[in-house]
């Protein structure tokens, strides 16, 4: 089902999502909309490179979002913003629902590439990357999943990840190097399988 | 797994796109639509009254100026018959509570001369 063009001239692109936020708290759903289009893809895209699961990913879009909306009455403008929040909130949901796989998946089940046409190998070397490594950041202390996964597959600088982490940048660098550390040793053997030859 | 491969790994997964499709979309719309909080419905003039608080709630169900006059009335009826008791009323404390003995709470005696 579509979603109805709700936008109206009080929410435009120039309109910050604190102040869309707010004016959602007060009755424009016209606001949620925009928030929506400019939140959703974010939201899904990180969620759906940490557990490299559409359906999850999706299930984590929704969940985050609808916190967004419940959190909103309560939202100050300028304390916080929006899209930091949203980046610790599917943080911690993620590593949640990756902590609860790792109790049922051992290292050795991770997926292997399969053959197939060359596209269709293609596309599943890539799947089979992604769920290597979401099942080995499910092997990772939280923290450390969160801080290499904040850095290294959404691309935020340290002192970002250390707002949205609530933490000092030191700590930051600290579990970042850790992370990367453990995700190698968890990795290791598994080069030439994943596909990444020695040149 | 070395280094250069860990990051050429961490690359692959970090250009992963993902467009949310449009029932994904309006299930979010949805809830938006679902947990927005609606402005609170002016009270009627009967909860307004509910709402005034205890003493309005104790007022009403004691009758209400009604109920209250007439108990005030007995009140003061019972006060009276306790410091006056009618005649035809001795009989009936003298079969309950026995023969009766007035005692006077003052000194029979003029104690400060005040007679004189």
């Amino acid at each position: 089902m579509p979603v109805k063009d709700l936008r109206s001239t009080t929410t435009t692109e120039a309109t910050p999502d604190g102040a869309l936020l707010v004016a959602y708290a007060n009755g424009d759903l016209s606001a949620a909309q925009e928030l929506t289009r400019r939140l959703a893809p974010r939201v899904l895209a990180q969620a759906t490179k940490m557990l490299a699961d559409r359906t999850e990913a999706e299930d984590v879009t929704q969940e985050a979002l609808m916190r967004l909306w419940k959190i909103a009455p309560d939202w100050r403008q300028g304390e916080a913003e929006v899209s930091t929040w949203l980046y610790r909130v599917v943080a911690n949901m993620c590593t949640d629902r990756l902590r609860r796989r790792a109790r049922g998946v051992a290292l050795d089940a991770i997926a292997e590439p399969e053959d197939g046409s060359p596209s269709v190998a293609d596309q599943m070397q890539d799947n089979a990357r992604r769920k290597a490594l979401s099942d080995a950041l499910a092997q990772l202390p939280e923290r450390q999943a969160q801080a290499v996964s904040l850095r290294h597959l959404e691309g935020l600088s340290n002192p970002d990840i250390a707002e949205v982490m609530q933490i000092g940048v030191e700590a930051v660098e600290s579990l970042t190097a850790r992370g990367k550390r453990a995700l190698a040793a968890l990795l290791a053997g598994r080069k030439n399988e994943l596909g990444y030859r020695d040149d | 797994m070395d280094d250069a491969a860990l990051d050429a790994l961490l690359a692959d997964v970090a250009g992963t796109t993902a467009a949310p499709g449009d029932d994904l979309m309006a299930r979010i719309m949805a809830d938006a639509e679902t947990a927005m909080v609606r402005p609170a419905p002016v009270a009627t003039a009967g909860e307004a009254a509910r709402d005034a608080g205890l003493f309005a709630g104790l007022w009403a169900a004691l009758g209400g100026w009604a109920g209250t006059s007439g108990l005030a009335a007995a009140a003061v009826a019972g006060v009276w018959l306790g410091f006056a008791p009618p005649e035809s009323l001795s009989g009936v404390s003298e079969f309950i509570w026995g023969q009766s003995e007035s005692v006077s709470l003052f000194a029979s005696e003029d104690v400060l001369g005040l007679e004189g």
